[in-house]
């Protein structure tokens, strides 16, 4: 006789004794149930062809850090400059995690996974498999967002590392003196995947072409919000991650630009509160909409 | 009790000539698209920048007073410009699903177990994208043109720069050439419209940053064939005469773009096959 097929979200706690075998079986805890969805998506994610193909991405800017350093190996580090004069590596490093990291990557992997967390479930037709288990609805957005924040922090922190020893050694650079920053800059991105995450999570849930309204956001709103004076900049997620940024950016050229229109900036702890209201609300809104929607699925 | 034959029979109907296969897949993708009220409203939005255009026109016009808002060759250059956000979205919209969607349904080897080509199937597909994305960009920039004879009531402008025609026919040729041709590889090489979305997003944006590390570390315009967007930006300027943003010479950007077509119609013939061979 074969063996039964593994489920990893049935209750696996086995009966007490023999006198509870009649009662109902309890379903599990929100938490425990959370911890169950993450452990399948985790793996769904991390070892996905697709994550693949965006690590590859991800890790694209390495080459640029490779050029430099090759550019310097030949004596012509000299002409590497950052606004007109000769640049240090920190500085070549922070406005790389600004331009590329901050502006595009954060934000398309969380557009990316974050709106898949249920719409791919609905463009496969297999959300019905998951909603007939006895657990929360909730807790099932819950558990892939935990995977899609450790799958994206697992893709873009070593690649994050690496350019850090490849590019602030540039111009005798040293790499003690930016250490701290470098755990800065990990930290942000942590919290800007995890806010990002969460808000496209919400607009997953709630949209049926999801991606487009997260490329509206992100590449749009974010954009033009950002330049618009008055308050419609603090209706985005890159204000306050802005805040956050350790390093300071070019003095001029585009530099310059970008510091004139961050000049006022949030406090470090007045972003954080902010990022942190965000992600946890647009979980709570998610995760609100998933328990009461009724997903029809295309035939 | 009449038993009719039910034994194998000719055709009878009429059978198009060879080639024309693919105008079936373009008027079958333009209809689908046209029938979502959200894409319509897209479409709808593409068209509020020509109105705004042709107010300005307007009042350049008739009244004296507004001289500087005149047209020149430079307002249709920022024109084609400025539809570039609605192109970015359209391709997403239209292109993402078109090959990833049959490729998801199996629908491929369907479609060329039919008397269709790949290369027809191909033709279709390009049609239904590069349609819409003339639709936002030649249609309404000709529109413009002559909107400014019309109100102008004279052909002075038209004759003064007769280049402007030609321009906007092959500026807003070329992109939809170039954008409908990577959109298709990249729409090939996966089974979710959604990833291909987020790729396109990728190509279009993520070169455009590495370019700008590049320029805000060299202070040289010279790389902008590294990004899709600055290239197609560098054709315009040279298309229509106007001054370059870029220092980059002409022909290494319509190299970088006939590499980059080439890259993916080599992708488009080495994904869209009928049949996956598995050894």
């Amino acid at each position: 006789m074969s063996e039964p097929l593994h489920d990893p979200l049935a209750d696996t706690t086995p009966p007490a004794a023999p006198a509870a075998v009649g009662a109902p079986r309890q379903a599990p805890a929100f938490a425990s149930a959370a911890m169950r969805v993450f452990d399948l998506s985790l793996g769904q994610m991390l070892w996905s062809r697709r994550t693949i193909f965006l690590a590859l991405i991800v890790g694209s800017p390495l080459a640029l850090g490779v050029l430099f350093r090759v550019l310097e190996m030949f004596g012509m580090g000299g002409n590497i400059r950052v606004g007109g004069a000769s640049a240090a590596g920190a500085t070549i490093f922070g406005g790389m995690i600004w331009i590329l990291y901050l502006r595009f990557i954060i934000p398309v992997l969380g557009v990316f996974y974050g709106t898949a967390l249920i719409a791919d479930e609905v463009d496969d037709k297999t959300i019905t498999y998951l909603f007939v288990r006895p657990i929360s609805r909730s807790a099932i957005l819950v558990g892939k967002y935990l995977a899609y924040l450790v799958t994206t922090v697992f893709v873009v922190l070593p690649s994050v590392v690496l350019l850090y020893l490849l590019v602030v050694p540039l111009g005798q650079g040293s790499l003690a003196a930016s250490f701290p920053a470098l755990l800065k800059d990990l930290g942000l991105l942590g919290v800007g995947l995890a806010a990002y995450g969460a808000l496209f999570a919400l607009i997953g849930a709630q949209f049926k072409h999801p991606l487009v309204t997260g490329l509206v956001f992100a590449f749009g709103w974010e954009q033009l919000a950002l330049v618009l004076p008055g308050y419609l900049r603090r209706l985005t997620i890159a204000y306050y991650l802005q805040a956050l940024v350790p390093h300071s950016m070019p003095q001029e050229g585009l530099g310059s630009v970008l510091q004139a229109l961050f000049r006022e900036v949030p406090s470090p702890w007045v972003s954080l509160a902010w990022l942190f209201g965000c992600t946890i609300v647009s979980l709570a809104l998610a995760g609100r909409i998933v328990e009461r929607r009724e997903y029809v699925l295309e035939q | 009790m009449p038993i009719h034959d039910q034994s194998y029979r000719h055709y009878g109907g009429d059978r198009s000539p060879q080639g024309r296969a693919w105008t079936v897949i373009a008027v079958a993708g333009i209809r689908t698209m046209l029938a979502k009220r959200k894409f319509l409203g897209l479409l709808i939005l593409a068209w509020l920048p020509f109105v705004v255009r042709a107010v300005q026109m307007y009042i350049a016009a008739n009244f004296p007073q507004a001289s500087m808002l005149a047209a020149s060759a430079q307002t249709f250059r920022e024109f084609l410009d400025q539809q570039g956000v609605f192109v970015f979205f359209i391709t997403i919209f239209t292109g993402a699903g078109l090959i990833a969607n049959d490729m998801r349904a199996n629908a491929l080897q369907i479609y060329l177990s039919k008397p269709l080509g790949r290369a027809e199937y191909i033709a279709g597909k390009f049609a239904v994208l590069a349609f819409f994305l003339l639709l936002v960009t030649l249609l309404p920039a000709t529109m413009l043109l002559i909107t400014q004879v019309v109100f102008a009531g004279n052909l002075t402008f038209l004759a003064a720069n007769l280049f402007l025609l030609p321009a906007i026919v092959l500026y807003a040729g070329v992109e939809a050439v170039v954008l409908s041709v990577v959109m298709l590889a990249l729409s090939s090489l996966s089974k979710s419209a959604r990833f291909v979305g987020v790729m396109y997003a990728g190509v279009i944006f993520f070169t455009h940053a590495l370019y700008g590390v590049v320029y805000v570390v060299t202070r040289n315009t010279r790389f902008s064939w590294m990004s899709l967007q600055a290239s197609l930006q560098h054709l315009g300027d040279v298309i229509f005469r106007v001054p370059s943003r870029y220092d980059t010479a002409p022909w290494v950007t319509v190299l970088a773009l006939v590499i980059m077509v080439g890259l993916a119609a080599f992708v488009l013939e080495r994904r869209v096959r009928g049949v996956e061979v598995v050894t």
